[in-house]
């Protein structure tokens, strides 16, 4: 009972406001530890903003984060990765003109070792296991010296949740993994993403509108529509509630598909 | 390929004082401290992406401190280089601090105003810089050792000139320099990794301007004599011009830039009004058609030949 335990993020009243829009208002969500929860909802519903006020992106009006306990909201951005908060990034975040492995080695920026020696490595060693592994699982093994901005598509999407991967996050944050990636992709995506919330105990925010992966991998669904929550729950349960369908309307299609 | 141009730079470097005259000798003291400009202006434009229109001030404080401490106070020279590295330095983290709250064009002119304002101060500080009348620099010492001649200066230019490009790849290969890249690449993303953004530029500010303040020390070796005149906002001009012609975001690309430009406009020289519309246009018509600098562009064409 997932439910139960004391969550490992809870935001408590977020509100958050572009000049006269509100983009979220009055948002609360506790994502319970070693969960896939996914946070769902037409495009606009303030998903990315959400993220982004998580992250110390966006300031946020009004409202609480809490990561384990600890109030995050007036941390700066750059102190997530160290506390094992990482994300991934809608529009790719990547650093283009940098190789694959490069990319991958800046997400483990805090774990490169405070000795002189490990501070002027090119290739610290002894975070080649950990890269390869990641390397490895992400599917990247044939482009290892790629530079992102060479890479397709789906191997950037990917790349992005490798460099995140390097952080060792305690939570991932993924803004629409899987969009734009093939069906063979996104069961890729499907298994490695169960595979680091069952096996690895990482805690998954997942913010996607593919609803065949959301259905089968989350343990719970959170809907937003104009900035507000309108439903959460187990997949079933959201799926079969009315002001979801409503929300959806003439997308019902991609609520089932 | 590395290898063969290591091979022949050195050749050349040891070659240069036995076959040739004090003018090329001259020539090459005056290059070899441009590429350590250069190296800078990579760190901070190249490297980290960020606009720094205030590196010939950078050079001039190098080059009075450094030039003061050995004429004035007869530090032995190693030191007056460090002096004027380290006053250099100094004061650019400071300016960073304040210019890097601030992003792309009004960097660019933060920094630019510091430039013009640093000249002003060179020019009106008579006390200390001699004002319009300029500095006497007396010969660089180090013991009983007097560097009088280009030819005397020679080996410990060539020898800071080498010591400043590993310490460039050192920067370069490490955290510090993957740091430098990612906030390049995308800040967001930095700040997501971990990376404390404002303050891995103010750090790559400071960096080259350490490098311009060393460069300024080199100057003091081989010359008698610094004018305000020459430390104004064309040679900042110059500098950036040698990078982007030798290829941004490449540290031979700094190193090769700052050779071949260097010659040209040793060349120009003789037309000096000329001189600056043709930086200017030489830099715009880079950015616009090899922005990837000249080695590059070469190398695609060569590549485009072969292929065709
Ligand atoms: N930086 C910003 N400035 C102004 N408006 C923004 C900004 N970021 C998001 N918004 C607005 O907030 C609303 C929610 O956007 P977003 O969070 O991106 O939605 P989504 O749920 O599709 O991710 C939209 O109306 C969007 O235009
Ligand atoms: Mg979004």
């Amino acid at each position: 009972m997932p439910e139960l335990r004391t969550p490992l993020l809870s935001v408590e009243n977020l509100t958050i406001a572009f000049g006269g829009l509100v983009a979220v208002r009055d948002f609360s969500i506790a994502v319970a530890p070693g969960t896939i929860h996914a946070l769902i909802g037409p495009n606009g519903a303030g998903k990315s903003t959400t993220f982004n006020c998580i992250s110390r992106l966006y300031r946020p009006n009004a409202g609480r984060i809490l990561f384990d306990g600890q109030d995050i909201t007036r941390l700066p951005s750059s102190a997530m990765a160290g506390l094992g908060i990482a994300r991934s990034f809608q529009n790719l975040e990547l650093f283009n003109e940098l190789t694959v492995y490069e990319n991958i080695l800046i997400g483990a920026h805090c774990h490169c070792g405070a000795s002189l020696r490990d501070r002027l490595s090119a290739r610290p060693p002894h975070l080649a296991a950990e890269i390869d592994r990641i390397i490895e699982r992400t599917g990247l093994g044939a482009y290892r010296e790629t530079k992102a901005c060479n890479l397709d598509f789906g191997h950037q999407k990917l790349l992005e949740l490798a460099r995140a991967l390097a952080i060792r996050p305690r939570l991932l944050l993924l803004d629409e993994p899987a969009a734009g990636l093939r069906n063979r992709e996104i069961a890729i995506l499907d298994g490695l993403l169960t595979d680091l919330a069952r096996r690895d105990g990482l805690t998954i925010l997942l913010v996607e509108h593919v609803m065949q992966l959301v259905m089968s991998i989350s343990d719970r669904v959170t809907v937003l529509n104009f900035g507000t929550k309108i439903a959460e729950g187990t997949p079933q349960e959201v799926k079969s509630n009315p002001a979801v369908v409503e929300a959806y309307l003439g997308k019902e299609t991609a609520l089932h598909g | 390929m590395r290898f063969l141009a290591i091979a022949v730079a050195a050749a050349v470097l040891i070659a240069l004082p036995l076959v040739t005259t004090g003018y090329v000798v001259y020539l090459a003291n005056l290059l070899l401290t441009f590429t350590v400009l250069c190296l800078g202006m990579h760190i901070v434009i190249g490297e980290t992406g960020q606009f720094s229109l205030a590196h010939a001030a950078f050079y001039g404080i190098g080059i009075y401190a450094a030039g003061i401490a050995g004429t004035t106070f007869g530090t032995p020279f190693p030191v007056s280089i460090l002096i004027g590295g380290l006053a250099a330095s100094a004061i650019g983290f400071v300016i960073g601090m304040v210019a890097l709250r601030m992003r792309d064009i009004y960097l660019a002119l933060a920094t630019f105003a510091f430039g013009e304002a640093m000249q002003w101060v060179f020019l009106n500080w008579n006390a200390v810089t001699g004002g319009p009348n300029g500095l006497r620099i007396a010969p660089a010492r180090l013991f009983g050792l007097e560097l009088v001649t280009d030819k005397d200066a020679y080996p410990f230019v060539v020898a800071t000139a080498i010591a400043m490009l590993v310490l460039t790849v050192i920067v370069a290969r490490a955290r510090l320099g993957r740091s430098f890249r990612a906030v390049r690449e995308s800040e967001i993303a930095a700040q997501a990794m971990g990376v404390p953004v404002r303050r891995t530029k103010v750090v790559a500010f400071g960096i080259s301007a350490f490098f311009a303040g060393i460069a300024g020390g080199m100057f003091t070796l081989f010359s008698t004599y610094i004018h305000p005149d020459s430390l104004g906002f064309q040679t900042t001009i110059l500098v950036l011009t040698m990078v982007v012609v030798g290829g941004l975001g490449s540290i031979g690309g700094a190193v090769g830039g700052a050779i071949a430009f260097g010659l040209i406009s040793e060349l120009l020289r003789q037309a000096p009004s000329f001189q600056e519309i043709a930086y200017g246009a030489i830099l715009i018509v880079f950015m616009m058609y090899a922005p990837k600098g000249l080695f590059a562009f070469l190398a695609d064409r060569f590549r485009g030949a072969r292929h065709a």
